[in-house]
């Protein structure tokens, strides 16, 4: 027995150094059925449930351990070798433009506002820029890359392709979205317009319809009716219809017209409009006046032809 | 990585082609430039030239089970800091004091060390080697240098900036990270593998206790930047005295572990699908109820108008016709008008 028990406080001692969670809780837990048997026999438990209510757990804050461990690890570098700044971020000229300028005393950032949160960061990095670049300029350190120098950069030039390529496809969508948009809005004031325009229509012609059917009805013997359309249309419509007139007629709709319009096109121009009338270029004069006929007419004699007859003028146009 | 072993104070190799630059200000380095203007061709810069103190170096490397975007995240970091050394995955079965070994063999006194968990979880250690200080984060929200968002660039190797919140000063444990931060981050200076210009910045901000790193791109004198990437979200867990080891000197509070968090979200949802199945239960306990009649109906009155009674007159003989007016002899509507108008 004896025996046994040497054994069991032997593995017990090896346990401890490899102890793993487990086991800990484990005995930790034999050791507060301990603790309770112990407290039960001296009389300070009350009879009746006793919850065992975990008491808060202390993190390790080893302040003396830190300031310790920071004197000891500190190198005494020159700033030219750290490069380390640390500020409060630069003023926000967008938030105080806007009048939204929060209390100087209040620097503590909501992480969850993204925007925010990173132009704090970003104007953090500015105040640093800032404060650096004169210490750098002093310590003889360059910041400024001179044109010809060629050196490997972070990213490569292929991937600096793609971004500006991603960034070049955005623009173009933005814009055109924008032009799609004023496209129609313009399409819709167009509509607009149309529909104003007919509906002026109808009520005139409604107007006119009654005043005449009056006139007929013999309510009013007046004709004022007339006068005063052409005046009012004179006046009125001439401005709307101007603006409507300067965009005219659609484009495609030009050429249908032109080409479907009253019946299509014809072979040939045959109207007596008042530019054929006004134009003179088939005009012979040698056959109009009959100038050069051969050897010259026979005085007043037979009747010469200035134009052959219809016989002979069919037979030419056969011929030809 | 290269592999040839670099003379101190001459040119690598490899480095011909990739300088060319005519180095400003270099005063040992004076009447070689003055030839070589003459001759005008462009000699890369002897950088280090025993000028070279301060011998920093930094093991980045990761154990296994890493997800893509970690590793891209190390190649980043590898990137950015010219003074890094890599190293192959580490057995997660190894202890982590292996690590100081690791670090030893390979000469370097600071080290970042990536474990991931669950195949989900991030953690980052960062130790100054043999005897120094570490602590453990958990990295969050990490984006790297090929997101097409960044759009800034750096030279490769170029010293950078260091930007600090103040914050970092307040506290004790703070003020340790700062230090631990700056002596990891900062490229030493004359670095064989350094550019000699300053054109990014590393900030470290505090928000939510949590640090947050950036990286921006310096572009003009009056402070324009750009942001070039890597940006992650350290958590801190502790810090311990030793590398790996060691007592702990500080516990952070605020932080939660990623698998208690996980639990905290399911009982949340748990929690709220209970709450709603007992107010279901409570409705229909409500309806079953026997309720009592209802004597007195709440609206009776509401249209009740306080008007005087009307006698009640009851017509026993019908009502008399309506004389009917036809005015049969009126103008017509025409005539009518006519003579109004006369």
């Amino acid at each position: 027995h004896h025996h046994h028990h040497h054994n069991h406080n032997h593995n017990h001692n090896h346990n401890h150094n490899n102890c793993t969670k487990k086991w800990r809780l484990f005995f930790t837990r034999i050791y507060y059925l301990f603790q309770l048997q112990e407290a039960f026999a001296k009389g300070l438990l009350k009879p009746g449930m006793n919850i065992l209510v975990n008491e808060p757990k202390k993190h390790v804050n080893n302040v003396e351990g830190l300031k310790h461990c920071l004197a000891n690890f500190r190198k005494g570098l020159p700033w030219v070798e750290r490069l380390d700044v640390t500020n409060p971020p630069a003023a926000d000229v967008v938030a105080q433009a806007e009048g939204k300028l929060p209390t100087a005393d209040n620097r503590d950032v909501n992480a969850d506002d993204d925007f925010q949160r990173e132009m704090f960061f970003y104007r953090q990095a500015q105040a640093t820029v800032l404060e650096a670049l004169p210490l750098l300029n002093k310590a003889g350190v360059a910041t400024k890359r001179p044109e010809d120098y060629f050196a490997e950069m972070a990213k490569s030039d292929q991937q600096m392709q793609k971004i500006r390529k991603k960034l070049i496809a955005k623009q173009t969508i933005l814009e055109k979205s924008e032009k799609a948009k004023k496209l129609r809005e313009q399409r819709k004031f167009g509509k607009k317009v149309q529909i104003e325009v007919i509906q002026k229509r109808q009520k005139e012609k409604r107007a006119m319809m009654t005043a005449v059917k009056k006139y007929q009805k013999g309510m009013t013997d007046k004709l004022d009716f007339l006068e005063g359309d052409q005046k009012t249309a004179q006046g009125s419509s001439q401005a709307n219809k101007k603006a409507l007139n300067k965009k005219g007629p659609n484009a495609k709709r030009k050429y249908k017209d032109q080409k479907f319009g009253f019946g299509g096109k014809k072979s040939g121009k045959k109207w007596n409009t008042k530019e054929s009338h006004n134009d003179v270029s088939s005009f012979r004069a040698k056959v109009a006046h009959g100038k050069g006929g051969p050897g010259g007419k026979k005085g007043k004699g037979g009747k010469h032809n200035k134009r052959p007859g219809k016989s002979v003028r069919k037979k030419m146009k056969s011929r030809s | 990585m290269s592999t040839f072993k670099r003379k101190r104070g001459g040119k690598a190799p490899g480095d011909n082609k990739a300088k060319k630059a005519r180095f400003i200000g270099n005063a040992s380095s004076a009447p070689e430039d003055e030839q070589e203007k003459k001759n005008e061709i462009s000699v890369p810069a002897p950088v280090s030239k025993g000028k070279w103190t301060n011998k920093e170096r930094v093991l980045i490397f990761s154990s296994r089970g890493i997800n893509f975007r970690t590793r891209h995240l190390m190649q980043d970091l590898r990137t950015m800091m010219p003074h890094s050394k890599a190293d192959t995955k580490m057995d997660r079965k190894d202890k982590l004091f292996v690590i100081n070994e690791v670090c030893e063999i390979k000469n370097c006194n600071k080290c970042l060390f990536f474990e991931a968990k669950k195949k989900q979880d991030l953690y980052m250690w960062i130790s100054n080697s043999p005897h120094g200080p570490s602590a453990k984060f958990l990295v969050q929200n990490i984006h790297t240098l090929a997101e097409l968002k960044m759009t800034g660039n750096c030279l490769k190797g170029s010293r950078p900036l260091l930007s600090f919140d103040p914050k970092f000063d307040k506290e004790p444990h703070y003020a340790l990270l700062k230090e631990l931060f700056i002596q990891t981050f900062s490229t030493p200076h004359y670095h064989p593998k350094s550019q000699p210009f300053v054109d990014h910045v590393f900030t470290f901000t505090i928000a939510d206790n949590r640090i947050w790193f950036r990286n921006y791109q310096i572009i003009e004198e009056d402070a324009s930047l750009v942001e070039i990437g890597p940006r992650f979200v350290l958590n801190l867990i502790k810090i311990f005295q030793g590398s790996f080891v060691g007592p702990t000197l500080y516990e952070n509070p605020f932080f939660l572990s990623p698998n208690m968090h996980r639990r905290q979200i399911r009982l949340a949802t748990a929690a709220r699908l209970r709450e709603k199945q007992i107010v279901k239960e409570l409705q229909s306990i409500k309806k079953s109820e026997a309720k009592d009649d209802v004597v007195r109906d709440v609206t009776a009155d509401v249209f009740r108008t306080p008007a005087e009674e009307k006698p009640v007159h009851i017509e026993t003989e019908p009502p008399e016709p309506k004389a009917v007016k036809k005015n049969k002899h009126k103008a017509f509507k025409r005539q009518r008008m006519q003579m109004a108008r006369k």
